[in-house]
């Protein structure tokens, strides 16, 4: 039985109206969370600072860096020699329901020299984990998704790292379709503390080279739905007195977006000040020297605004941070204000439900080879009788 | 039948009158109109010959958009003329069979496998199967495709792979059975002997 179309007709009524009254009170709201945040940039930087402080770590809002809160900045000319690349990955997770227990990750990647009028090089790299120590945590049961996803995040900071190191001495900035804070591992530390803090350091490990070699890095965060800046803007309106945690969470915007604010606040083209992330896991980053700061930009003359996370060795840079600026402005007019490179670096990664079937076919055919019974289970041969809808020719 | 080359792609849907192969390649690489090729059956006990009659390229969006956009960089077309293999989608016409001992022209007793690799057939493969003519009625016998541009261009690739001295024999001995065949239609006969006079 495929969706029932028919019975969701009413309910996509009741939905289109909802929704439609949702962006008008949005709508309303916006005004009041631009003039609180023009009030938390009026706020002299110590002020502004000693207010964050009293929030203390339960706050999770963003922390103002050192550019002027409202100013808007302009990207620097293009440098000639520059080199963009982009990473992206891919997955096939753990199915206990397979030929045999397996995962997969692909990540695929591609460095364009800007100006030279040649065809970037390209790069995929697929590797399938099968062995009990990839597939078990450090309590010997099975890992779960979110772990994958780690894997896969720090294999895409690998390849954009070995790119850095092969244009050393270039101009270079790496893009990753993501944020640069591993998410992963605030999802499932608490479980899996050993196994996490290993894929975190290799991860910091792969920054570190990065860095080394003299380029950029930045994540690229398309339609960002986070409200970090309003909650510092709310922060701010709070009387010193008043600042704890049920006054933080009594934030009247966090129903809107940072994306919401900057759309009212830049220009094409144009970038907001730096900000840094309150997370507790920038700690982590920190403490190895790669703070993760963002800032929104506005990617294209659609007023598209982007979050991009950068670490503190870039925003503190302003060489570094006009560089990332005026790559990623380069990357997005022909892909209508989303990096080139990331559309492309997406297109190398992906595996598709074909490759996931052909990939479980050679699977079964080696396990034979083997003399191993590498079969599906009963529930997933099922699925695939079902899977295709029968259709009747009239 | 050893492989002569690379493949150019794999069946995708097939049956005993033909088969679809689809192929990721970069433009130069793509098979031609009229080209003779080969895809495994019965388990490789088998080897299917068709024609390829109508390629199409697959919907690709991201060329879609660069084509619409004012603003693309020259290192973004070469990649998309280089790097980025583009999909494409052929159909075969079977014409005939290999059996492990030599060549039939009739229609393959199974069609081939699903996924099976298909390969250009080698000059020298198409010199021995365009020996005998057989495939010609064979192709006159399928409607809804283009078989008199389709019979052209596999007479004249068949013409092209012998040498010199024997091309213009070869030309008059296909234009005579097509004669035979069309006797009754004088204007496609025209039409089709113009298209393969040497």
């Amino acid at each position: 039985m495929s969706l029932n179309l028919p019975q969701l007709i009413t309910q996509l009524e009741n939905m289109g109206s909802a929704l439609a009254e949702q962006q008008a009170a949005l709508r309303r709201l916006l005004p009041a969370a631009r003039k609180a945040f023009e009030h938390a940039a009026g706020m002299t930087p110590e002020a502004l600072d000693a207010q964050v402080q009293r929030a203390g770590d339960r706050y999770r809002g963003a922390r103002p860096a050192s550019e002027p809160l409202l100013e808007a900045f302009s990207a620097p000319p293009l440098e000639g020699g520059l080199v963009v690349a982009g990473a992206d990955g891919s997955q096939v997770y753990p199915d206990r329901h397979a030929a045999a227990l397996y995962f997969v990750v692909q990540v695929g990647g591609l460095a364009m020299e800007i100006g030279s009028g040649l065809a970037p090089q390209t790069r995929t790299r697929p590797h399938i984990f099968y062995l009990p120590e990839d597939l078990h945590d450090q309590d010997g049961h099975p890992i779960g998704n979110a772990m994958v996803n780690g894997r896969r995040d720090a294999e895409e900071m690998s390849a954009l790292a070995d790119w850095a190191e092969a244009y050393a001495g270039r101009p270079f900035v790496a893009l990753l379709d993501n944020g640069l804070l591993l998410w992963f591992a605030l999802q499932v530390r608490e479980q899996n503390r050993k196994d996490v803090d290993r894929i975190l350091q290799a991860y910091l490990g792969h920054l570190d080279r990065l860095k080394a070699g003299g380029g950029c890095v930045a994540g690229f965060i398309d339609r960002p739905r986070s409200a970090d800046v309003l909650a510092l803007a709310h922060l701010a309106t709070l009387p010193p007195e008043k600042v704890n945690d049920q006054a933080l969470r009594a934030n009247p915007y966090r129903a809107l977006t940072d994306r919401a604010l900057f759309s009212e606040l830049l220009e094409p083209g144009q970038r907001s000040a730096c900000f840094i992330d309150s997370s507790p896991l920038n700690r982590d980053f920190d403490a190895k020297g790669h703070e993760v700061r963002f800032f929104y930009l506005m990617t294209d003359a659609r007023r598209t605004i982007a979050r991009v996370e950068v670490p503190a060795w870039v925003a503190e840079d302003e060489i570094r941070l006009g560089r990332v600026h005026a790559a990623i402005l380069d990357q997005c007019p022909a892909t209508g204000g989303f990096p080139y490179v990331l559309v492309r670096a997406h297109e190398l990664a992906v595996v598709t439900q074909q490759d996931r079937d052909q990939l479980e076919g050679m699977i079964q055919r080696r396990l034979l080879e083997s003399n191993l019974a590498g079969q599906v289970s009963q529930k997933a041969t099922t699925k695939r009788w079902t899977r295709s809808r029968r259709r009747h020719r009239l | 039948m050893t492989a002569d080359d690379r493949p150019i792609g794999r069946v995708t849907r097939c049956s005993t009158r033909g088969f679809v192969g689809a192929v990721r390649l970069p433009e130069p690489q793509w098979p031609v109109f009229g080209t003779f090729c080969r895809a495994e059956a019965q388990q490789g006990q088998s080897q299917v010959i068709g024609l390829i009659y109508d390629l199409s390229i697959e919907d690709d969006e991201l060329a879609r958009q660069l084509a619409a956009s004012e603003a693309i960089r020259p290192e973004q077309l070469a990649d998309s003329q280089v790097n980025r293999q583009v999909p494409v989608e052929y159909r075969a016409l079977a014409v005939g069979y290999w059996n492990g001992a030599g060549f039939t022209q009739s229609l393959p007793p199974q069609p081939p496998l699903t996924l099976a690799p298909v390969h250009r057939l080698s000059d020298e493969q198409v010199r021995t199967f365009t020996e005998r003519l057989d495939f010609l009625p064979l192709m006159l016998s399928v409607p809804e495709i283009p078989v008199d541009d389709l019979m052209a261009a596999a007479i004249k690739s068949a013409a092209a792979v012998r040498p010199e001295s024997e091309r213009r024999g070869y030309l008059v001995r296909a234009a005579a059975e097509i004669a035979r065949l069309l006797g009754r239609d004088l204007t496609r006969l025209e039409s089709l002997l113009r298209a393969v006079r040497p």
